[in-house]
């Protein structure tokens, strides 16, 4: 004879099994690293971990309050962030509001917004690398012969340019993500208030600002957030296409710590990148779990 | 005056698909050329003569790139089977059981899906050195499928709470057990969302990068993008090589994502939206 109540401990306690495994992996993969990463920046210690560790307190932080090139890897890396947010912002809510007709050949357009998405960032990378070669590259060819550039342009050698050419890589692969957090939005708002809408004799333009924005603004903001998060840890785009270069123009606080941490071989100091990096985008990640909050 | 927009929104579509494929095409193009024909000035667009002599000397006297190619798909089959099974048991318990904590251990797994991987490498690198898990299948495997099941869960506990709860209470009331009842009545209720999610954990560990870099140290355990970023090295960059190496990275992912978009964009939409 079961009673409610014993059926409720064994559904306690079966629950407990079911998640223990998922939070040992985690437990084991994300968490502890984390934690050991913040005990690596206050401390000194050799690369394999065999040697004796030495507490050191704040001196790696304060080396990188004077350290340029950090300086300079977070700039870069809020630069890339703040431009191609929000041009993938209007391109996604494009894409999502162009999506959400109907019109033939609606699957292949479907596959356009994927396909992006789910290249390998790396390898994307190296096809734009050969595309903006300055001996060899279709961009300058093309630029060449349609007279829209004079000369062959140095596009990944150039400081100025070697970012606009990140950005636009950047933007050509995750616009369509964006779209799709965007379109989900969309396929929620209730179709009578365009209807109503009409009835009231609202121009396109009026109903685009008056209901579909308003509707789209959680979603919105979930793509924001989502998408930022993602720009700030940036690594394999700059790792492949320019290495960061010319003259760490294009080098984000990602590709910087991994180059301190195994160019270098210094884990300590890399460590203490590491932690302010994740301190940024944990901040915002605590404001997106607040957002995703609300929405309930 | 009525097929104004029409001609707009096609116009607009077309210009949407032209610019996402045409870095692909060219891709394509680029390795079917002569060494001569990829590096010719004034560029040539079509490939003249088109060869397929690239693709051939893969086989012959590059074979360690099919060698990553091999490896990506045992990491990524190898981290869905594992994120699947792992990650399913979980969904099903947070949101069925009426677990306690459920809600908090549902915002600490989307927590700790945001840390940065770059934060992980010092301490996986060391403590994968010291356990032996360096240039090791199971190694990559675990710390992909760490990577990924925040997002797995997440994904199997929302397609979870879409079923009817009757047929689970009925199931319990002949006695069934938890075990039982998942195995014979959830999973196969729930295997389009298995599907969905599966696909997707399998193009997130092709595509993965840091960790893969990073714990696979050899040559031969390289997965394909890290394998084929790194070719062949400081000096020479052969196009031909690495263009067609690329092909033949993408082409599993870009078949998954043709054949499959449905449910991949489905699972895209259902994890980010809630």
């Amino acid at each position: 004879m079961i009673t409610l109540n014993t059926l409720e401990r064994r559904t306690q306690f079966v629950g407990l099994g079911f998640v223990t495994p998922t939070f040992l992996i985690i437990a084991l993969i994300l968490i502890y690293p984390v934690v050991q990463s913040i005990i690596l920046s206050v401390g000194q210690s050799s690369v394999d971990g065999f040697e004796p560790y030495q507490f050191v307190g704040l001196k790696h932080y304060a080396a990188l309050m004077v350290d340029d090139r950090f300086w300079r890897s977070l700039s870069v890396t809020l630069i890339f962030t703040a431009i191609s947010i929000p041009l993938e912002l209007i391109l996604g809510v494009g894409l999502a509001l162009l999506m959400n007709e109907t019109f033939r050949g609606k699957g292949l357009a479907r596959l356009a917004v994927l396909f992006p998405w789910a290249l390998p960032t790396a390898l994307n990378a190296l096809i734009w690398r050969w595309m903006y070669n300055a001996d060899y590259g279709l961009f300058n060819a093309v630029g060449l012969e349609s007279g829209l550039i004079s000369e062959p342009m140095n596009w990944l050698g150039d400081e100025t340019l070697a970012m606009a050419s990140m950005v636009i890589v950047s933007v050509w692969k995750t616009s369509s993500f964006m779209a799709l957090i965007i379109l989900a939005g969309l396929q929620s708002i209730p179709r009578d208030l365009y209807e109503a809408g009409r009835m009231d004799g609202m121009s396109r333009w009026q109903e685009f600002r008056e209901i579909t924005l308003p509707l789209l603004k959680g979603s919105i903001m979930v793509a924001l957030i989502i998408r930022s998060m993602d720009a700030l840890r940036t690594f394999e785009l700059p790792f492949s296409l320019t290495d960061g270069g010319p003259d760490s123009a294009t080098e984000t606080l990602s590709l910087y710590a991994y180059k301190v941490i195994f160019e270098f071989v210094e884990f300590n100091a890399g460590a203490a990148i590491v932690v302010v990096q994740f301190a940024v985008i944990f901040a915002l990640s605590l404001l997106y779990i607040l957002t995703l909050r609300g929405k309930d | 005056m009525k097929n104004r927009p029409r001609f707009t929104l096609y116009l607009l579509v077309g210009l949407s698909v032209v610019i996402s494929f045409f870095p692909i095409v060219w891709l394509i193009l680029t390795s079917m050329k002569t060494t001569a024909g990829i590096y010719a000035w004034p560029v040539q667009y079509w490939p003249d003569p088109v060869t397929l002599k690239n693709y051939w000397s893969i086989f012959t006297e590059t074979p360690e790139l099919l060698r990553y190619v091999l490896n990506s798909f045992i990491v990524g089959v190898g981290c869905t089977i594992l994120t699947l099974s792992v990650g399913g048991l979980s969904g099903y318990a947070l949101s069925r059981l009426r677990m306690r904590f459920a809600g908090v251990l549902m915002v600490v797994i989307l927590s700790v899906s945001m840390f940065p991987p770059i934060a992980l490498l010092p301490a996986l690198f060391q403590s994968f050195l010291q356990l032996g898990l360096l240039n090791s299948y199971s190694g990559l495997i675990l710390a992909h499928t760490g990577l990924f099941l925040p997002y797995t869960v997440w994904m199997l506990a929302s397609y979870f709470r879409t079923l009817p709860v009757e047929i689970e209470e009925a199931a319990r009331m002949d006695g069934m057990g938890f075990l039982r009842i998942f195995f014979t009545i959830i999973l196969p209720l729930s295997w389009p969302g298995f599907v969905a999610t599966g696909l997707i954990v399998f193009i997130f560990s092709w595509n993965e990068f840091p960790l893969s870099l990073v714990l696979m140290t050899q040559d031969a355990m390289r997965t394909a993008p890290v394998g084929i970023s790194l070719y062949p090295g400081e000096f020479a960059f052969p196009w031909e090589t690495i263009s067609t190496a690329t092909v033949i990275a993408i082409i599993p992912i870009l078949i998954i994502t043709a054949i499959f978009q449905k449910q991949i964009l489905g699972g895209l939409t259902a994890g980010s939206g809630k």
